[in-house]
């Protein structure tokens, strides 16, 4: 057995890089146990953080890189050890020194998008807007109710482009009163903070604040979980508040209002999957079930990881980004999930995991049709 | 409705910590109110299969102190009643206790069920954890007390909306009364313990581990009725969907406990790792088959004899301990099994079906403790349990109140039982001035004389619930019974021990004109003073008893032989009456108490019991074997809750040196003892000269040591010491540990180990009290703790996390890779080197500190062994003294009149041996507030003719019981009735036999072995000594 010395540099390293909460994990195995990875292959958290401890961890290894903060374990840890924050202290020292091994390349292409053009696709950012293009969308103006802040992957994806529209479509429909930023609108960050690279995430963040400033805006309605994390829980870190709402708690709110009616049948049955950043980071577990129970002819059905047990899609921490091998990838296991409890439509409300499980319905046999829906999908369909 | 009732001592909460120290104090002279608010008694002990560590039938040692506290003349039962107001103070509270409707009126109500039986609606039963049903009226379990039904107020039809009073009609002595109102009863009292208990932690308030959604998740006190006989499956393991005996069992640790996750505990609960071991034994014993797995992190077997019972369990074939906590994977729609998920060092993480998943709940504060703290005027902690006296943990914020047992955090049975003789030694001094104002003493019917009778024997067959019943044929048996000579009353009885059902012995004694009992049932060794007693009240001399063991000897060993097992209680049931046919009546002694104590150790434990007893009233001497009071406490200079022990300390060896009836011996060694229970005579010389002192109680309080380790280095570098010695430096300011920058402890080093096969308790907490003292003064000092398991039990696992959050780092290792130490020199500096495996990493870890301490063992005082034999009682394997019984008797020893306490009994922490200390003067001054003490009649005795003064039995006799006396015939044999404890041990040696055995004398004897064989069979056996003698 190899004999090493615990590295007290690295450790008050990691220390000051926000990794402080390792300290306190007594090593009883559940961030293990709960890992959504160990469902795929074997990946210790618990070894990561053992390594952290004692300032040996080998910032070359990809597993610094596998976990999606999907928050299982942390919500979970007897001992508080917050595996996010203590996690991404360590990308943050990977990024720092710019090691990003093997799969995890993308990320440098990725940053050098959102450096230059606020998306990760390095697309222009005078094209931000161009998925509003005959929908009638007005740029935002002081006095609107709500700016929608429809995310990199709602404005460039051709997939998710659709779920913009459906929910400019519902907007519209409920006579709200919105619009939207366009070109200075740039990535929320969430992500590309959780890979460590905490400069850009500020810049990213500073360049939306000073938009929103700039614009009046008072109420932001977000189609990313991500987008929503961030707005809500990290940028009052710049001193600004904002009131920010997911669109599946928009749309339950324009529904029991009343300014939203749905009159059409949905004759099918659905599931829908908790977004991690929607679900467990910030408890949006009912608001999408009553919307989808109050639409006459949708049969709901749940599956085993339902609400705080939700099974991540892969796509959180940066891993959107990150090439995952076919045998590894956790959407698969929930698309199976979903046709086991006999479902036609899987329901979500996050453009990582729709953009996954697009990517997992391609493998699916022929015999097991299943449809990958937004929630606005739905309800547009339904106007 | 009001009455207005003066007494000594209101007891709140009758679990089994409220039950004892109502015993106690009713018993040194105080007139005691025992209140409950369920409807009987008991608690949550009553609801336990067995107890840890020695594996006793739970109810079966509880249930006897049921009819102690209900025929005990000082002692009053209130059930379903609870404390509405508190005013007052110390030696006159006022208090308003509200007493619930139970819709039975009890004075008039006999117990016969019958109301039960003809009431249409079916409830989840509370006693059995909703695991099977009962009656909206019925009795809360077969034992209770009182036996009286009571009514559920959310169920009962009438009380709904008044469609049914079947009950009403069917009750012939017309006790139901469904218009009963809440009663209020206001009591003046001295002083109040407070004894509420705990309430389990429930899992289904967050769904952990699917509790309650899963059929077959259960919790550790469901399990446990699952196990008892008297549970939903009468003692047969079965799971709950689809009532199937499981073969493959999980048990989950720690559930609601050592997290900081809202809804849970962040102290550990402190019972949860043995009473899993239990069940994991008894689940073996039930069907060794059953394949037992533990998913745990630490093992925390921190109490006496703990270690051996987890070997005793992690040794069984088929039990495997998993150090993991787990999820829980899924259920399986088909059979219901539940899969566990678990992370192994090796080979990652696994999923695994288990047919039944127990969780090992923890404790949490007992219901609306808020409420029950604004009552009662008393803090509470900011986990919810009391707030003590961290020097006293008897006592609450509030003078006058105490409290003993779980209200004051996670604690065992023993605990609950030392702090209620503890609740009773601090009444006692609160209250002394009116001791005996108010009590009463037990008067027993005139002794009926016998002699001129003819044989009258009665039968009492009983069930046990199920343990003898299941087994036995219990009503062919009693039929049989009632075929044998001489016999003329046979029944059978679902719970003989029962307080009802043991009065109705008394009765049938009486009606039938019986003067010879025999109750086939259990043993004699917890059950035969109940039965004696029970006689006696029927005006019988109680040596007409004779116990007939079909449970022990009987059903529980031939479980599987139904038929064989009932021929054989019909067997030892036939030896029985053949002995009762011969039994004697016999008279007890009664002899003087010298009302003088002494105490042997200067301690904290000896200094604190002995002014607990002079401030009642007695003398009391004690006795320090060094030149100084204070014992190892001299060396504790403070607790890891922050108690500054030298100051305390001083105070309290002040108090004893200015106690007017204390009397210090420094330097003090015994150089003999003699003498019995309230008539000792102890010879001590000390530095004022020699000494006779007779007392009538004596407290063995020697201590213990620390371990001189011969491992890692330790006398051969400097810079390695104990723990203690790590304290004595820090507080002595020494530069070298102050300025250190890198600082190891290994623990467990001495013990957990083959020659000390125990955990040393304290050491774990010891190292983290002193890590956080070493990072008060030196933040950036590196710290790491080599463990195996960290024990911090309790509240003490807060501290373990400020540990980790004071950057010190923790790391495991298994006894069979142990920390390797060296000395080595790195820069031109000494230093230690200690390098230990990592089973995370995989990789061992090399460490060089500036000191290295070792959390050396606590060893057993080298006095233990010489008191042993002084005063004849006996010690456990490793060398610590071994009490009476382990769970009710945690302060007493086997010898009559000798008490124990502090480390002498067990490693334990500073609180603690107060606790004790104030426990074991409970006990002793309940001797010492008698005026007599009264000595067996089974004892041996002298037929002086016969004596051929050999000696022989001199010889043998263990307690010095017999001597030599002069005569006229010259020197013989002659008992001292006190000391003989009735072994029979001379009865063998006597070559004349001129020495018998009152009780058992060979009449007795060979007319049961004759018996043995049925008559018929007889004729074959004329060979047989047995019969031959006749």
């Amino acid at each position: 057995m190899e004999t090493v010395t615990p590295f007290k540099e690295i450790i008050d390293l990691i220390k000051e890089q926000g990794g402080d909460a390792f300290k306190y994990c007594y090593q009883c195995g559940l961030c293990d146990v709960v890992c959504p990875w160990n469902r795929v292959r074997t990946f210790s958290m618990r070894k990561l953080i053992r390594e952290a401890t004692f300032g040996l961890t080998d910032i070359e290894s990809e597993d610094l890189w596998r976990c999606t903060t999907c928050g299982k374990c942390p919500q979970q840890c007897p001992r508080g050890v917050k595996q996010i924050e203590s996690g991404v202290s360590l990308r943050r020292i990977a990024s720092e020194n710019d090691v990003f091994p093997g799969p995890i390349a993308p990320i440098r292409t990725v940053s050098v998008g959102l450096m230059g053009e606020g998306n990760p696709f390095n697309e222009e950012r005078n094209k931000r807007a161009d998925w509003a293009e005959g929908l009638s969308v007005k740029p935002f103006t002081e006095g609107m109710e709500v700016l929608y802040f429809s995310c990199c992957y709602l404005s460039y994806a051709p997939r998710l482009k659709k779920v913009a529209a459906a929910t400019v479509d519902i907007l519209k429909k409920a006579g709200v009163k919105f619009g939207i930023l366009g070109s200075k609108e740039s990535c929320c960050g969430e992500s590309i903070r959780k890979t460590g690279n905490e400069e850009l995430f500020k810049k990213l963040a500073k360049d939306n604040i000073k938009a929103f400033i700039d614009s009046g805006v008072k109420k932001i309605v977000v189609s990313s979980p991500h987008s929503y994390h961030t707005f809500k829980n990290e940028y009052p870190e710049f001193m600004v508040n904002f009131e920010v709402v997911h669109i599946s708690r928009y749309l339950q709110e324009l529904i029991s209002s009343g300014r939203l009616k749905l009159t059409k049948e949905y004759g099918k049955k659905v599931t829908y999957h908790d977004p991690c950043y929607a679900g467990r980071h910030n408890g949006i577990f009912d608001e999408p079930r009553e919307v989808l129970k109050g639409i006459s002819g949708v049969e709901l059905l749940e599956m085993p990881d339902s609400r705080e047990n939700s099974l991540c899609c892969g796509g959180g921490g940066g891993r959107i980004w990150v090439e995952t091998p076919k045998n590894e990838r956790f959407s698969d296991i929930r698309l199976q999930q979903a046709i086991d409890v006999g479902a036609e439509v899987l329901v979500t409300s996050c453009p990582y995991c729709i953009t996954n499980f697009e990517d997992s319905r391609l493998s699916l046999e022929d015999s097991e049709a299943l449809e990958i829906k937004d929630i606005t999908e739905i309800i547009q369909e339904l106007l | 409705m009001t009455e207005k009732n003066l007494i000594d001592v209101l007891v709140v909460g009758g679990g089994i910590s409220g039950i004892q120290a109502s015993l106690d104090l009713a018993d040194s002279g105080f007139k005691v109110y025992l209140i409950d608010k369920s409807p009987a008694i008991g608690g949550k002990m009553s609801q336990l299969d067995k107890t840890f560590p020695s594996n006793d039938c739970s109810m079966c040692i509880e249930s006897p102190k049921f009819n102690e506290c209900s025929r005990h003349p000082n002692i009053t039962i209130l059930t379903y009643t609870e404390v509405d107001t508190v005013k007052g103070k110390p030696g006159n509270f006022k208090v308003t206790l509200k007493k619930k409707p139970r819709y039975v009126v009890e004075s008039k109500c006999t117990g016969c069920n019958i109301c039960v039986e003809y009431c249409p609606v079916r409830v989840p039963d509370q006693y059995n954890q909703n695991l099977s049903t009962n009656k909206a009226i019925h009795i809360y379990f077969s034992q209770a007390l009182p036996l009286i039904p009571y009514v559920d107020p959310e169920t009962c039809l009438y009380l709904k909306d008044g469609s049914c009073s079947i009950c009403e009609g069917v009750c012939k002595p017309r006790a139901i009364d469904l218009h009963q109102e809440e009663e209020l009863i206001e009591v003046e009292v001295g002083a109040i313990v407070l004894s509420p208990g705990f309430e389990t932690f429930d899992p289904k308030l967050r769904g952990d581990y699917g509790y309650g959604i899963f059929d077959n998740v259960v919790t550790s006190l469901d399990y446990e009725r699952i196990l008892c006989s008297t549970g939903p499956y009468e003692g047969t393991i079965r799971r709950p969907s689809d009532k199937k005996h499981p073969e493959k069992i999980a048990w989950i640790q720690c559930v609601g406990s050592r997290q900081i996750i809202p809804g849970g505990n962040s102290y550990c609960s402190a019972v949860c790792c043995a009473y899993t071991q239990k069940q994991v034994i008894l689940t073996k014993d039930h069907d060794a088959g059953i394949d037992a797995t533990i998913f745990h992190n630490d093992i925390r077997a921190f109490g006496k004899d703990f270690e051996r019972f987890h070997q005793r369990a992690e040794n069984l074939p088929d039990v495997r301990f998993i150090r993991s906590y787990v999820a829980i994977g899924k259920e399986i729609p088909d059979s219901k099994n539940v899969t566990i998920r678990y992370s192994t060092v090796d080979e990652g993480v696994k999923e695994e079906e288990f047919e039944m998943v127990v969780l090992s709940v923890g404790l949490n504060p007992p219901a609306n403790v808020q409420g029950l703290a604004t009552t009662f005027g008393i803090e509470l902690t900011k986990h919810g349990f009391c707030k003590t006296n961290p020097l006293n943990p008897i006592e609450t914020t509030r003078p006058g109140i105490f409290i003993s047992g779980a209200f004051a955090g996670p604690v065992d049975i023993p605990e609950s039982v030392v702090a209620a003789s503890g609740a009773d030694a601090l009444c006692s001094q609160l209250l002394s001035y009116r001791r005996g104002d108010l009590s009463k003493e037990r008067v027993y019917p005139p002794e009926k004389d016998v002699s001129e009778e003819e044989l009258r024997i009665g039968v009492v067959t009983c069930l046990c619930g199920a343990n003898i019943g299941r087994v036995v044929d219990t009503p062919s048996v009693a039929d049989y019974a009632g075929t044998l000579p001489n016999v003329v009353y046979s029944q059978e009885n679902i719970f003989a021990c029962s307080t009802e059902n043991a009065q109705l012995i008394a009765d049938a004694i009486v009606e039938h004109k019986l003067n010879r009992v025999v109750l086939a049932a259990c043993t004699p060794r917890t059950h035969e003073p109940l039965f004696r007693d029970t006689c006696r009240e029927a005006g019988l001399n109680q040596y007409f008893f004779e116990f007939a063991n079909i449970r022990e000897h009987c059903s529980w060993v031939h479980s599987k032989d139904k038929e064989g097992a009932t021929q054989k209680a019909k067997d030892i049931i036939r030896m029985s009456v053949a002995r009762a046919e011969h039994l004697e009546p016999l008279q007890e002694f009664q002899l003087p108490v010298t009302k003088v104590a002494l105490v042997i150790g200067g301690g904290v434990a000896g200094m604190t019991s002995a002014l607990n007893m002079a401030n009642i009233g007695f003398e009391v001497y004690l006795l320090e074997k060094t030149p100084d009071l204070g014992g190892m406490a001299r060396r504790i200079h403070y607790t890891i809750d922050g108690v500054d022990v030298q100051p305390f300390l001083d105070d309290l060896v002040r108090k004893v040196y200015k106690h007017p009836s204390i009397h210090v011996s420094l330097d003090a060694i015994i150089t003999e003892a003699s003498g019995y229970v309230g008539n000792f005579v102890t010879k001590v010389k000390s530095e004022i000269g020699f000494k006779e002192i007779r007392h009538g109680a004596v407290i063995i309080a020697t201590g213990a040591d620390e371990y001189k380790p011969t491992e890692y280095l330790y006398g051969q570098d400097d810079k390695v010491m104990t723990s203690l010695e790590l304290e004595n430096r820090i507080v002595r300011l020494d530069e070298k540990v102050l300025g250190a920058r890198s600082l190891v402890m290994i623990q467990c080093v001495g013990c957990r180990q083959t020659d000390r096969n125990y955990c040393s308790r304290v050491c774990c907490s010891q190292s983290i009290k002193n890590a956080l003292k070493l990072k008060d003064s030196n933040p950036e000092v590196d710290i790491h703790i080599l463990f195996r398991d960290m024990r911090t039990y309790g509240f003490k696992e807060d501290f373990y996390r400020e540990a980790s959050n004071r950057d010190v780092k923790f790391i495991r290792y298994e006894p069979a890779d142990r920390p390797v130490v060296e000395s080595v020199t790195e820069d031109g500096q000494p230093i230690i080197r200690v390098t230990v495996p990592d089973p995370i990493l995989g990789q061992k870890i090399a460490i060089d500190a500036d000191l290295l301490v070792l959390a050396a063992a606590i060893v057993p005082s080298s006095s233990s062994a010489e008191m042993a034999k002084l005063f004849k009682v006996a010690m456990n394997p490793d060398g610590f003294f071994q009490e009476a019984h382990v769970k009710l008797r945690p302060v007493d020893f086997a010898a009559d009149g000798v008490f124990l306490c502090g480390l002498a009994h067990y490693p334990k922490h500073l609180n603690e041996t107060i606790s004790q200390a104030y426990g074991a003067a409970g006990r002793a001054i309940n001797l010492l507030t008698k005026d007599t003490v009264t000595a067996s009649g089974a004892v041996c005795e002298v037929t002086e003719d016969d004596c051929v003064s050999c000696g022989a039995c001199i010889t043998c006799c263990t307690y010095g019981a017999i001597e030599f006396k002069e005569t006229p015939q010259g020197k013989k044999a002659t008992v001292n009735p006190i000391l003989c404890k009735g072994d029979g041990l001379c009865n063998a040696k006597c070559p004349t036999q001129a020495i018998k055995l009152k009780h058992y004398t060979d009449d007795e004897i060979f007319a049961q072995i004759d018996a043995s064989v049925p008559d018929a069979d007889k004729d074959s056996c004329r060979g047989c000594p047995g019969l031959g003698r006749r």
